[in-house]
């Protein structure tokens, strides 16, 4: 049918209005909650190093006069693999709900779970690696009941 | 022999000649089976259907299979957004379309039409990332990196980069060392070669420019003369590009976009686009780069 006769109808644009619609809100999460922009629907796949694979995570368990890091446990990769793309405060509180879990040596209460995560950039003439805070975040435990602030 | 020789002769024509429709969906469900996607509860969902709709010609045009599989494609991006693939989201969009384009008067209007936009802002947004939002791309750096880092670039980063084996490790290593802050004193770091440099620069410059153009001749208004211009670059990208990114499920649906937007009276852009959809098909099963360098070191 010629392009002329055709008579299109609004909802034959639902799709690409949930494309614009979830791209521009992957943009704006990229810009303020440090999302990942490889993920998020946004297309900004191999257009830049900032995805999962070159951020990493330092998680501290604080104790009054001691600040230990932890070893994540395999089994939380997952969960770790969801906070290195978008490290909001909801997924570094849940996961450091998780991490309250973790054995340490240290006596004394749990005070806080300290989870920091960064990013790696590289340098624009020798590629020499460096690292950049994106995002600290101290999680405060209730001594009482040994629960992370997150779990409420 | 004779009559093997001869039905395989007339599937060719049979198969350009099946209107764009049909030949968009099949192709929809052929990329779902090859490359199959979701959890252990969406996936075996997905390919019953896909397989369901493939194998009886009847189910291929019924609304309620392509709203099912739009639902399913939808909630595995919806369950696991930040770890869902970009080609997860565009697959939901198109099945999607496939339903709407089927509960509508012109069916072939209204696919043509998502194909062409959803191809036309998927590449708008890509290049918007490549040239103005992404800090380390417009210099080659993310070339640079990711041949170094991706084992999957790895024969690819020797055989055209000149890296050898041993130069490849140590700038790896250099690359992929822990660092938070700043490194302290680098001395000497490991050069990379003039053709690997060139090499990541083409890589930059080839994406972007045709990312780009597609992006707008896909967005361009509708116009006789830009359809043979937009399947040209399309099928440029997808018979280049999916020859070394092991992506090969996000090629399969842009061909399947592709063939829904094609001219339904233009045969030969139709014919290709089969072509490269077997094309990456033959590059997932013999990576072409594997091929060659199998070849140019037998050992």
């Amino acid at each position: 049918m010629p392009q002329h006769l055709v008579h299109r109808r609004w909802f034959w644009y639902l799709p690409v209005a949930l494309l614009v619609t979830v791209a521009c809100l992957q943009l704006w999460l990229a810009y303020t909650v440090n999302l990942s922009p490889w993920a998020g629907g946004g297309f900004g796949m191999f257009s830049t190093m900032e995805g999962r694979g070159n951020r990493h995570l330092h998680a501290f368990a604080l104790r009054p006069g001691i600040r230990r890091e932890l070893d994540i446990p395999s089994s939380l990769n997952p969960h770790l693999e969801r906070v290195l793309v978008f490290p909001s405060e909801s997924a570094l509180r849940s996961l450091a709900a998780e991490l309250v879990h973790v054995p340490t040596p240290d006596a004394g209460p749990l005070a806080a779970i300290e989870l920091q995560v960064w990013a790696t950039h590289f340098d624009p003439n020798s590629l020499e690696p460096s690292g950049t805070l994106l995002r600290a975040f101290e999680v405060p435990i209730d001594p009482h009941e040994n629960r992370s602030l997150g779990d409420w | 022999m004779k009559t093997d020789r001869w039905a395989i002769g007339e599937l060719v024509p049979q198969i350009t000649e099946m209107d764009s429709v049909g030949l968009a969906l099949r192709l929809t469900l052929l990329a779902l089976l090859l490359r199959p996607i979701g959890n252990w509860m969406i996936r075996p969902l997905i390919l019953g259907l896909a397989a369901l709709g493939v194998a009886l010609p009847g189910l291929l045009r019924k609304p309620w299979l392509w709203f099912t599989l739009a639902v399913l494609t939808g909630l595995r991006v919806v369950l696991d957004w930040q770890l869902a693939d970009n080609h997860g989201y565009l697959l939901c969009y198109w099945c999607l379309a496939i339903a709407l384009a089927l509960v509508s008067r012109d069916t072939c209007a209204c696919l043509a039409l998502n194909g062409r936009l959803l191809i036309g802002w998927a590449f708008a947004f890509a290049t918007l990332w490549k040239l103005a939002l992404s800090p380390d791309y417009l210099d080659g750096r993310f070339f640079r990196v990711l041949l170094l880092t991706d084992l999957r670039f790895a024969e690819f980063a020797q055989l055209a980069g000149g890296l050898t084996l041993d130069s490849l490790e140590s700038l790896r290593e250099f690359v992929t060392q822990h660092v938070d802050g700043q490194l302290f004193a680098v001395l000497n770091p490991p050069r990379e070669p003039a053709r690997f440099l060139w090499l990541a620069r083409c890589m930059t410059w080839w994406t972007v420019i045709l990312e780009g153009a597609i992006a707008i001749v896909f967005l361009w208004p509708a116009k006789q003369r830009l359809s043979t211009l937009r399947d040209a670059l399309l099928l440029t990208f997808c018979a280049t590009v999916y020859a070394v990114a092991p992506v090969e499920g996000f090629g399969w649906l842009l061909i399947a976009l592709g063939v829904a937007q094609c001219d339904p009276a233009r045969r030969r852009p139709r014919f290709l686009y089969l072509a490269v959809f077997a094309l990456i098909l033959f590059y997932r099963e013999i990576p072409p780069v594997e091929w060659l360098a199998a070849f140019s070191h037998p050992s």
